[in-house]
């Protein structure tokens, strides 16, 4: 048979190989591994929002058996430099990050000191005898009281809280307007939420004397980017630096950043030459893990007798927190939500501005989807609260709007360009999955009975797997625009592929072996696939903004090809045979026509163990180091579909039917892919409906249990309908599409959109998410039709 | 998160339970499922010298079934109560409210007494204790004595037992089996506390109410008889419902929280006694 014409692994749905050890309790995570000595940290946190610290009164703290060391930021200054995340945009603060804070606090769960001891009880224990003073400071909660003038500051340096503001546009948004039919506008706010990991961030450094160099287990996705600030840090250079990310129990972008105590236990573990661990607890991670989604977007959309979209005008004031984080800054969110507010519609004159304002709150930070599922949020909403004005279907308004194929590549009309994806088609797609016009049907049914169902579509496009041409978050300086993957076949004949991506529940050590078995002509079961440490590659930065199926995958393919090349070749010598009669499959390599064949093994084994059978100035070790960068991104795109019904009587919301058409190009596989879009809608139905970090005006935190933070259950969760819509294969190496988020980025928009259209005979319009019961009790009694 | 030190006690029997918990000066606690007592222990919201465990007392797990009522041991798990087919056949009403009491692990520790001496305002069984008129026996090394359901809730998470008392038994008494009844509970997620619950029993004879009992929760304190309603209810048929459902509003006050301001909770209980009551008079025979 044709080796093109054998069946491929990419594209089969191929049982993850990380399960059996995840499913059986046999994975390993950062607090499954504590070194003997091992000392563990517990800090004490600010309980104000905003105040100077006067005085620390450690009391008889360091009496308590077990204790060692209690540390404030004074006594670590000299320890290590802060972590500055920097940006060539204009006019941006970049807030230094310290692990402890010093002189004042910014927010409530801000660690301000650190006890190390023989265990977290007795730190705790010591803990309770710490007074710290305090002095409170004046301060403004909320974002929109904090950008105002005359606001107090958060951070005095930088002489204003708006320490992010930029400006898009196109066009000539004002004639627009002007020769519209109509506009509609709102103002949109999607609240705060906060990722919730299942596993809690992690962190164990030990310090090796005889090399003087440092190992970090940290539950982190990105461990070559904290190897590189760290080394900076800490001043240390990367080949004595080492971060490894075991397996990692979800992320959502939470542990996607750098944080103070990742800090603070690679700092004390070389101050007292012992291991040092933090584990957080629940309480902790809903204070201090990096937040996210907190934008008020004022917005408005002109169009004109037909629907068509004529104008955009946004302004959107994000609240990002305490400081900037680094990598990504405080402008990764915010100023995304500007950039694809436009989504995949034909859209010429768009005028926005977008402030990046600090708060006394836990950071923001990325979260799946990034600035997406709020830019979705409200655009899809003006999509709606048009076609409601024309009296115009939906998914017809829609049809009229989004982009066609013969207009790719598309550039919006924030400067993104679009390549060929579903745009259309995915809309198409998800209603015939849907089976529209009878879900119409019952929904009109429904209502004649007098019951609340509504119906709402949710179209968008986001940029994924993105090369060097474009930084992930605006004017970031570090590249993450490209992939390394080291590729060898060992005497044995068995084949590790090292990668700087660092997989955390997407199960790349399944998709990545499909591809390297495919271009290799190996068998899948030989391979194994490395992540997850800094060491693997000279340069990686991990996993984040659906890249690495794309990033990583491409990477696998240069090199499993160079790889291929010398097998063949070595087999071509040992069979004597021209290398060009010879293919590689399922770890044989074979003459078509011929009955001679050879296998991995007996090739790796004659490479490297049996002297002379391959002439020694042919010789070449099996292994290759390929890099790959797609330099631009692809769009990915999808159509969300939701109908819900509203209790009328507790105004409790059910989803009860789902569907999502999404074009993420080759599937490499679909079981994989299915779980990723059922998560992320999960998690997108937790900001539509459930999910809100809420501060009171004193600036406390009061979602800080998860009885309070309420996220996502199984049973919120309706059957999930997912077509996949393969239009045309993106230029991307092995034609493959990032596709970890767009759940999250659909399905609040649609949610919004369906409990809205359940409830325009009363002329409601969804404008804050999440959407509580008590939220539309509130609508309901404020247009004074309170039904019994 | 993690407790303070303190002494744990293995009980052997009841009798050395209030022996440990007379000497304690006080300053003892009981550990029965755990599920609500170990978050508070890791919190410090507590901080006993000692924890006395009563897991180990053997015979305290069981429902016994007596002539004219149940009686509920101090290690009666969830599960027990929500699958014992004495407790489906003489209070449906209880079998359907445990449907709501939290998630499976849960329910496989924690237990029916505990869930009242923790008197949480928005926990089902302190409100189905009202309204089923349970008696509760209360045991300390120097007697005992039985309090009814009615007298027993003081306030969110306090109740009438002293430090060196336990509750040694719920008493049900059954209900005809004629009896009428009907449960709604709404929470923001399936197995969450509630944002407000309502559960009603009545009879029916000649198409009057009677004997109506109506117990709300999560609207209140402590959960609450709604006797206004039931007088309101009695000796009348459905045609009464918005006044019954009036009446509870009006008697009600509800707290703004989180997760429901105070009007709409009090929107909500109206919504949901209207359907219990209605549930109720359509199965009283
Ligand atoms: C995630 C979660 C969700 C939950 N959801 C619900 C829900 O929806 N509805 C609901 O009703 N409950 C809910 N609960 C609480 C659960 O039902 C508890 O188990 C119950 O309230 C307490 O029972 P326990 O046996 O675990 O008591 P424990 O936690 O052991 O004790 C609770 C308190 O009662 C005291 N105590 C226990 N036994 C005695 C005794 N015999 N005499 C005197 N004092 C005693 C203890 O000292 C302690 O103060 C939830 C719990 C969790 C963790």
């Amino acid at each position: 048979m044709d080796v093109e014409l054998r069946p491929k692994l990419v594209g089969q749905r191929i049982k993850r190989f990380e399960d059996p050890r995840l499913l059986t309790g046999a994975g390993r995570f950062v607090d499954d591994i504590t070194p003997p000595g091992t000392l563990f940290l517990a800090f004490r946190r600010s309980d104000h929002p905003h105040a100077l610290i006067k005085s620390i009164d450690l009391g008889s703290a360091l009496s308590v058996p077990g204790v060692v060391a209690v540390f404030d930021a004074t006594d670590i200054e000299n320890d290590l430099r802060p972590a500055i995340p920097s940006s060539r945009m204009k006019g941006y603060y970049a807030t230094p990050l310290w692990p402890l804070a010093r002189g004042k606090v910014r927010y409530v769960g801000e660690p301000v000191l650190a006890v190390a001891a023989e265990s977290r009880y007795a730190a705790e224990d010591a803990l309770d005898r710490i007074q710290i003073d305090y002095e409170s400071l004046p301060f403004a909660n909320r974002a929109e009281d904090a950008v105002a003038d005359g606001a107090p500051l958060l951070h005095e340096d930088a002489g204003t809280n708006a320490i992010v503001v930029r400006s898009f546009g196109r066009g000539d948004v004002d004639a627009a307007f002007a020769g519209a039919a109509f506009s509609v506008g709102a103002t949109f706010r999607l609240r705060r939420k906060t990722p919730v990991a299942i596993e809690n961030r992690c962190y164990l450094a030990e310090w090796d004397k005889r090399r003087s160099a440092l190992t970090l287990h940290s539950s982190t996705n990105i461990p070559g980017v904290i190897r590189d600030v760290l080394s900076d840090c800490l001043d240390l250079p990367g080949n004595r630096l080492r971060v490894i990310a075991p397996d990692v129990g979800g992320s959502f972008g939470s542990k996607g950043s750098l944080y103070p105590e990742e800090m603070l236990v690679a700092v004390l573990a070389r101050k007292l030459q012992r291991p040092i661990k933090w584990t957080s607890d629940r309480l902790e991670d809903l204070a201090s893990t990096s937040q996210a989604f907190d934008e008020i977007m004022q917005a408005e959309l002109a169009v004109d007798a037909d629907g068509r979209l004529l104008g955009l005008k946004a302004d959107v004031i994000g609240d990002i927190g305490a400081y900037s984080i680094y990598p990504w800054t405080g402008a990764l969110e915010p100023v995304q939500v500007v950039s694809f507010m436009p989504g995949p519609y034909r859209l010429e004159n768009y005028q926005a501005r977008v402030r990046g304002v600090v708060t006394p709150k836990a950071p923001t930070g990325p979260y799946r989807g990034v600035g997406r599922p709020a830019a979705t949020f409200a655009m899809e909403r003006l999509i709606d609260m048009a076609a409601r004005r024309l009296g115009l279907d939906p998914a017809e308004m829609r049809r009229r709007n989004l982009i066609t194929a013969p207009e790719f590549p598309y550039r919006s009309a924030s400067g993104i360009i679009w390549d060929r994806s579903g745009f259309q088609e995915c809309l198409q797609a998800a209603c015939d999955k849907a089976n529209y016009d009878s879900l119409l049907r019952k929904r009109d049914e429904a209502r004649a009975e007098g019951r609340w169902v509504g119906i709402g579509f949710a179209s968008y496009a986001e940029l994924t797997g993105i090369g060097s041409r474009i930084s992930v978050a605006p004017g970031m300086p570090i590249n993450t625009g490209t992939e390394t993957a080291t590729i060898r076949i060992d005497a044995t004949g068995s084949i590790t592929a090292a990668f700087g991506i660092a997989s955390h529940g997407q199960g790349l050590e399944t998709t990545l072996a499909q591809v390297i078995a495919d271009e290799l002509g190996c068998r899948i079961e030989d391979i194994e696939i490395q992540h997850g440490d800094s060491a693997l590659v000279p340069m990686g930065t991990g996993t984040y903004a659906s890249r690495s199926a794309v990033l990583g995958g491409g990477a696998a393919t240069l090199s499993a090809r160079v790889v291929r090349t010398k097998v063949l070749k070595a087999a071509a010598h040992l069979m004597e045979l021209p290398v060009d009669k010879l293919v590689a499959h399922n770890g044989i390599v074979s003459a078509p026509g011929s009955n001679q064949s050879i296998t991995f093994k007996e090739i790796a084994n004659a490479v490297y163990a049996q002297m002379g059978r391959i002439p020694h100035n042919a010789r070449e070790d099996l292994v290759a180091s390929e890099t790959y960068d797609p330099y631009f991104g692809t769009a990915t795109s999808a159509t969300h579909l939701a109908m819900i019904e509203i209790d009328t009587g507790t105004y409790g919301v059910t989803v009860t039917r789902y569907v999502v058409a999404e074009d993420c190009g080759r599937v490499i596989n679909p079981m994989i892919v299915d779980g990723q879009v059922q998560g992320a809608v999960a998690q997108g139905i937790g900001v539509a409906l459930l999910e809100e970090v809420i501060h009171d005006d004193d600036g406390q935190i009061v979602t800080a249990s998860l009885a309070d933070y309420l996220i996502p259950i199984a049973g919120t969760m309706p059957p999930i309908g997912i077509v996949h819509v393969e239009t045309v294969l993106p230029p991307t190496q092995g034609g493959f599409r990032g596709m970890g988020e767009g759940g999250t980025i659909g399905a609040p928009a649609a949610i919004a959109n369906a409990v809205s259209d359940a409830l325009s005979a009363m002329g409601i319009e969804i404008t804050t998410l999440p959407i509580t019961p008590d939220r539309i009790f509130q609508l309901i009694t404020q247009q004074g039709s309170l039904p019994q | 998160m993690k407790p303070a030190a303190c002494e744990y006690v293995a009980a052997r029997d009841l009798d050395h339970a209030l022996q440990v918990l007379a000497q304690a000066g006080g300053d003892a606690k009981i550990l029965a499922g755990g599920q609500s007592l170990m978050p508070m222990l890791n919190f410090r919201l507590l901080n006993p010298a000692i924890l006395l465990d009563i897991n180990r007392i053997a015979g305290l797990d069981r429902i016994i079934v007596k002539r004219d009522m149940v009686t509920i041991g101090p290690l009666v798990r969830h599960r027990t109560t929500a699958t014992h087919p004495v407790i489906a056949k003489y209070f449906p009403i209880l079998t359907k409210a445990m449907t709501h009491v939290a998630h499976h692990t849960i329910r496989n520790r924690g237990t029916f007494v505990g869930s009242l001496c923790h008197a949480d305002p928005a926990a089902e069984l302190p409100m189905m204790a009202l309204l089923l008129n349970a008696e509760i026996e209360i045991s300390s090394a120097t007697g005992k004595r039985l309090v009814s359901a009615r007298d027993f809730f003081l306030g969110p998470l306090v109740t009438v037992l002293e430090p060196q008392e336990m509750v040694t038994s719920v008493d049900l008494p059954f209900t005809s089996s004629s009896t009428g009844w009907g449960f709604e509970e709404f929470a923001r997620r399936h197995g969450d506390y509630a944002l407000a619950a309502v559960a009603v029993t009545l009879s029916r004879r000649r198409n009057q109410a009677r004997h109506v009992r109506i117990a709300v929760m999560g609207v209140g304190e402590t959960p609450l008889r709604m006797t206004a309603a039931e007088e309101v209810m009695d000796r009348n048929n459905l045609d009464a419902l918005a006044d019954v459902v009036e009446a509870i509003r009006r008697a009600v006050k509800p707290a703004t929280d989180l997760h429901a301001s105070a009007e709409y909770r009090r929107h909500l209980v109206g919504v949901l006694a209207g359907r219990a009551i209605a549930a109720a008079w359509g199965s009283a025979q």
